[in-house]
């Protein structure tokens, strides 16, 4: 077994960060997530290698809130287009969870299959590497096994780690970009054979199988008049989601010229679903909720053959009303339809 | 609280039972032990889900929106800065009084379920704390201003000489350095609107940030974007801000959302004040900036 020592981390960062640009779980201030290593302060920054998870998921290194397309530009009866062509450098995301891995997969399917590939995603995602870290002690608002995810053995993980101890981390290539990166830090690692941890039991668990085939005829079912009761129609639950992905384009303008950009948009706003000439076929605060939970657990399901959830726990966490998930699946499988 | 909670579900059950009210709005419990939530009850049968405990933190009045258009007479159970949250919203002709029964609360000072959330999730290297919520440590009315019926005994007011604090430090800034610290909090907003969602003196049909034509602010999470946001939003809450401080409790990424509203609030008191926005109820009576008066103060213009 391939070993690297938790002593050894930062140096094995700075190796990295040297070659690529290394994205770490930190506390940041207020606020936790990936950044950039080069970026790390450490009177002000804290690592986060040891707890269960950052709050805010990895997605934006793969999906920027905000993205430019193009800058445009008047010229008389003309019109100059410059595309961005962002200049995609080599990343690696360390310590990435199984969950917010698995997202990568889901975000996959939407921007790279069926047909058309989003050419700037691919570019961003070709270009990262994933060091996960198998979790053995699932959070108090975990549930990724119950959706389908393993939380140790991690498909698309280029290396995986796996802490033994305080003293480190068993470090196991998967991929050929895992042995890429892991050339760069051979000299850091040693040989040794250490005893994994067991798996703890998962608190929260969920029985998937069915939900989206029940949910095809309970559109109008009432439960989600007393689901969405108390939903403020707040974006929080899709921003801090590692697998919402829905996006708007915009356009920034100022007298003859201006940018094009994509930003993350957000299905409880009611904007989103605002039509030319002002119909809006889900005006209330209900018919987002509704469509939310559908696209995670119905729709999502029949077009890829997943839900877009992975367990991750922060929309459970972050509510601001106190809405989960996992109680929402509940109350679909426990609710009475005509069938 | 055991106590009151039985008073409530008494008020509650009556209300429902003798169709005084169609909906009565408090807390029920999640499922973990700091983990209340809002509750809407519906009838008799929902009446043991209320709760009121030291995590009954949300302000109830802003749910009351939700029903504005409809004709539901609406039971609520409201603390010092839920009420003066109900105040905002009659002042603001949102929904008229003869439709609600208030059950007003003395408030002890609660506990942040959020934060006891993110503290045992481990999503936080912090753990859980004993410690009051950071709102009520501040809160100058603890009891409900306006009800018609009072559960509990009348509590003192927790904010104490340091009330505006923070809002003298910010003062004592340089120009540069202040720049540089909103720079710094609001190139964090992610967007997610959640402060102006819980925020009862948001109650704008249309919000002036969804408005397409002409699009007055920008949805890029770029600081300058972000700062129009937030500029806009708090400049609507001068004099309007009852400080309940929800809109900093729900921001996912902490924005010190309250320094802004109390320095507004400050501000507002000393050009117009004493002021401090729905302590009581008059008939007929506006907040300063929705009047105009000829001996208003205009040197700053």
């Amino acid at each position: 077994m391939k070993i690297l020592k938790t002593a050894k981390l930062e140096t094995v960062f700075d190796r990295l960060a040297d070659a690529l640009e290394l994205y770490v779980p930190m506390v940041r201030g207020p606020q936790s997530g990936f950044y950039s290593w080069k970026t790390y302060d450490e009177d002000y920054d804290d690592l986060m290698l040891d707890i269960l998870n950052v709050y805010q998921p990895p997605k934006d290194i793969i999906l920027p809130q905000t993205e430019k397309l193009y800058d445009f530009k008047q010229d008389g009866t003309e019109i100059n287009l410059e595309e961005a062509n962002e200049k995609v450098e080599k990343k690696a995301i360390f310590g990435v969870r199984a969950c917010d891995v698995r997202s990568f997969d889901y975000l996959d399917k939407v921007f790279l299959t069926k047909g058309y590939v989003d050419e700037a995603y691919k570019a961003r995602r070709d270009s990262v590497t994933i060091i996960a870290n198998a979790c053995y002690n699932p959070g108090t608002n975990c549930f990724c096994d119950s959706m389908g995810v393993s939380p140790t053995e991690i498909e698309s993980a280029d290396v995986t780690l796996r802490e033994y101890g305080p003293e480190g981390y068993v470090w196991e290539v998967n991929s050929p970009k895992g042995e890429e990166i892991t050339k760069l830090i051979a000299d850091l690692l040693e040989d040794d054979e250490v005893q994994l941890p067991e798996l703890k039991p998962f608190i929260r668990r969920i029985n998937y199988e069915g939900v989206p085939e029940k949910l095809k005829d309970m559109f109008d079912h009432p439960m989600w008049d007393r689901a969405s009761a108390t939903c403020e129609n707040c974006g929080i639950c899709t921003y801090l989601c590692p697998t919402c992905y829905c996006f708007d384009i915009q356009v920034k303008s100022w007298g003859d010229e201006g940018y094009r950009f994509r930003c993350w948009d957000s299905c409880m706003y009611r904007e989103y679903s605002e039509m030319a000439g002002g119909n809006n076929p889900r005006e209330l605060a209900k018919e987002r909720f509704r469509n939310r939970f559908l696209h995670k657990l119905q729709f999502f399901n029949e077009r890829y053959g997943t839900p877009l959830c992975t367990g991750c726990g922060r929309c459970i966490v972050v509510c601001p009303s106190g809405i989960n998930i996992v109680n929402i699946i509940q109350d679909i499988k426990e609710a009475e339809t005509g069938a | 609280m055991i106590e009151m909670t039985k008073q409530i579900r008494a008020t509650a059950s009556k209300l429902l039972q003798d169709g005084q009210v169609d909906v009565f709005i408090a807390w029920e419990k999640g499922d973990l032990e700091y983990q209340t939530k809002p509750f809407f009850a519906n009838s008799v049968d929902d009446v043991d889900k209320i709760i009121f405990d030291e995590y009954s933190i949300h302000n109830t009045a802003n749910s009351l929106l939700r029903f504005r258009d409809s004709k539901e007479k609406i039971g609520i159970v409201a603390k010092g800065c839920d009420s003066r949250g109900i105040v905002r919203l009659l002042e603001d002709n949102q929904i008229s009084r003869d439709r609600l029964y208030i059950v007003g609360v003395g408030c002890p000072g609660l506990k942040d379920p959020l934060q006891a959330m993110l503290y045992n999730s481990g999503f936080s290297k912090k753990t859980v704390t004993d410690e009051l919520a950071d709102k009520c440590l501040d809160c100058i009315q603890p009891n409900a201003v306006i009800y018609d019926e009072f559960i509990g005994e009348q509590q003192e007011p927790r904010a104490g000489e340091n009330r505006f604090s923070k809002v003298t430090e910010l003062e004592n800034m340089s120009a540069d350095e202040r720049y540089s610290f909103f720079e710094d909090v609001f190139s964090n907003c992610i967007r997610c609107y959640a402060c102006r969602q819980v925020c009862v003196a948001c109650n704008c049909r249309t919000c002036i940030f969804e408005e397409t034509k002409p699009q007055w602010v920008g949805r890029e999470t770029s600081i300058s974007d972000n700062m129009m946001y937030h500029l806009v939003r708090s400049s609507h809450m001068a004099g309007r801000c009852i400080e309940c401080g929800e809109c900093e409790r729900v921001c996912p990424v902490n924005i010190p959302l309250m320094l802004i509203n109390k320095k507004l609030i400050q501000d507002m008191s000393d050009l117009y004040g004493p002021y401090d926005a729905g302590m009581d109820y008059v008939e007929g009576r506006k907040p300063p900036l929705s009047v105009y008066q000829e001996n208003d103060p205009d040197d700053f213009i």
